[in-house]
């Protein structure tokens, strides 16, 4: 039996839609409901997490991680003109820097950033277990930032270089002025991507130790997790990342689409 | 026209699709047995979780069958072994268990994770008698110069995230600085790293920091609590065959004097 192309074509759709309808299907009657609803969709533990959830614990999740992406962004400029410096030393330090920090989880430099160095030189790091764990997302976030901003000024054309400096600019005044506010047009995307992995990072500082003013959105979740004996505030805590990261995440679309036209 | 020999496919896949999917869910849900009435995942034996380390209820025993050792591990073993079943042991995440969504999700059939019997947990889970009296306790720098719970203003104090001694703290250490650690180590770190200047939490977790070989004289024990509180076995609600069966092992184990014995080998030396 021979059939239309268009036919087939049809035949071929109908089956795709039909099979993905079936798989919904199966998730949703295989779900048992009364479960779901007994320990994740609690409504009288979902009260007891208003407001604190939004006025500590995704406050501190914002503040820790505007912090951490804030200074890892000036860390890794430095460590982004280290590498493009002339000097073989400097960029001998910038390598063996980036290397080292992006070759650990950020839970042991944590780790050793609140515990091990004031053991190891009777030195607390300012702001106590939660300063420590900032300086320490700092030192990591900046590892992989750096390599990213490298990027992004090298992928500014030579000519532009060039051309400031047959102007009389000096080498500075023209990184500053014409390299850089092209090259951080270029890099915007993926240094989102650094910020989203710092909101989710942000919860590592728990392992440290921290007060009930410094809760962020994980620990807060699993303190509610363990108060109530029920999974409620997980499914809460979900939430809120995902109001914090989503709007980035259009943000960048925004600016990249604009940027798109601009450079056309 | 043309799109009605398409949609009658579509009815008739779905419609096969269907009746898979319930030949499918009536075959694969007659798997959960019940050999002895005891209502075990796996026939057999006795699945257990437990937050490990935290000794000296529970810690890592390469040496040991199930690979853990403690006296929650103990008495777990003997109560297993009036049942008549093996004892395979979980390392889990400590909230998992506090929350009882391991009981409630058919990881474990029991949780042993020095686990204090609270109002709140019993709605989660059913427990069993209680095993064991808890006591609270404050770990201080031996010269620190704090002697009670009073001299705890501005001191920050760390504690463990979700435990009665956290709650313990939250209700008499007023005006402390109250830190929230995920388990001992980390705790015991940051007192020794000086992040902190005392640990309030079970009395024997302090007992041995207390007597920690490598930090001799550094860290005493100034307090202790007496809140009432036991440690209880948790298992799943709805199954009260295993909470009866797990209740008489105990009862069996304490008056033939080998719950006695577990006891005083972790314990009799403590103070």
């Amino acid at each position: 039996m021979t059939l239309k192309r268009s036919t087939r074509r049809r035949l071929r759709d109908g089956t795709l839609y039909a099979v993905l309808a079936a798989v919904v299907l199966l998730v949703v009657l295989r779900a048992n409901r009364d479960a779901i609803s007994a320990n994740f969709l609690d409504k009288d533990t979902w009260k007891e997490l208003w407001p604190d959830i939004i006025l500590t614990a995704a406050k501190n999740t914002v503040k820790y991680t505007v912090t951490a992406f804030a200074g890892g962004i000036l860390l890794a400029l430095v460590l982004a003109l280290m590498k493009l410096s002339p000097l073989r030393l400097y960029r001998w330090l910038a390598t063996a820097y980036i290397e080292f920090f992006r070759g650990l989880p950020a839970l042991v430099v944590i780790i050793f950033m609140a515990l091990g160095v004031p053991l190891a030189f009777g030195w607390i790091p300012p702001g106590g277990t939660i300063g420590a764990g900032i300086i320490a997302l700092i030192l990591v976030s900046g590892a992989y930032m750096a390599e990213t901003l490298r990027a992004g000024i090298q992928a500014v054309p030579k000519g532009q270089h060039e051309a400031a400096r047959s102007l009389g600019m000096n080498g500075l005044w023209t990184m500053v002025t014409v390299i850089l506010p092209q090259a951080v047009r270029i890099v915007i995307p993926p240094l989102t991507n650094e910020f989203i992995l710092l909101v989710k990072d942000t919860s590592l500082l728990a392992i440290v130790g921290m007060q009930a003013n410094q809760v962020e959105l994980t620990s807060f979740g699993q303190n509610g997790l363990t108060t109530y004996a029920n999974a409620s505030p997980l499914l809460a805590i979900a939430l809120v990342y995902l109001v914090i990261s989503i709007p980035a995440t259009q943000l960048v679309a925004h600016l990249e689409r604009r940027q798109q036209r601009a450079s056309r | 026209m043309q799109n009605r020999p398409s949609r009658a496919l579509v009815a008739a896949t779905l419609s096969a699709l269907a009746l898979g999917m319930t030949a499918c869910s009536s075959g694969g849900s007659s798997t959960s047995s019940s050999g002895n009435d005891l209502g075990l995942i796996s026939d057999g034996t006795l699945t257990v979780c437990s937050d490990v380390p935290y000794p000296p209820f529970e810690d890592f025993d390469k040496s040991s069958d199930t690979g853990f050792k403690g006296f929650d591990v103990d008495v777990v073993n003997s109560i297993a072994a009036k049942l008549d079943v093996k004892v395979e042991i979980k390392d889990s995440s400590f909230d998992a268990l506090k929350s009882g969504l391991a009981i409630n999700s058919n990881q474990c059939d029991l949780v042993a994770s020095a686990m204090t019997i609270t109002p709140e947990r019993e709605q989660a889970m059913g427990f069993s008698d209680g095993y064991y009296d808890s006591e609270q306790s404050l770990l201080v720098g031996a010269d620190s110069g704090i002697a009670s719970i009073s001299d705890l203003s501005g001191v920050k104090v760390g504690v463990q995230k979700g435990t009665t001694g956290e709650a313990y703290a939250n209700d008499h250490a007023s005006g402390a600085d109250i830190v929230v650690f995920p388990s001992d180590g980390e705790m015991y770190a940051a007192l020794k790293a000086g992040q902190v200047d005392a640990l309030l939490q079970d009395l024997p977790v302090n007992i041995d920091h207390q007597n920690d070989p490598s930090q001799s004289g550094a860290f005493k024990v100034v307090e202790t609590y007496d809140t009432g509180e036991k440690y209880g076995f948790a298992m799943k609600k709805t199954n009260t065959g295993l909470i009866d069966a797990v209740d008489k092992a105990l009862g069996d184990m304490k008056s033939d004097g080998s719950y006695q014995k577990i006891y005083d080998s972790y314990f009799a030396t403590a103070k």
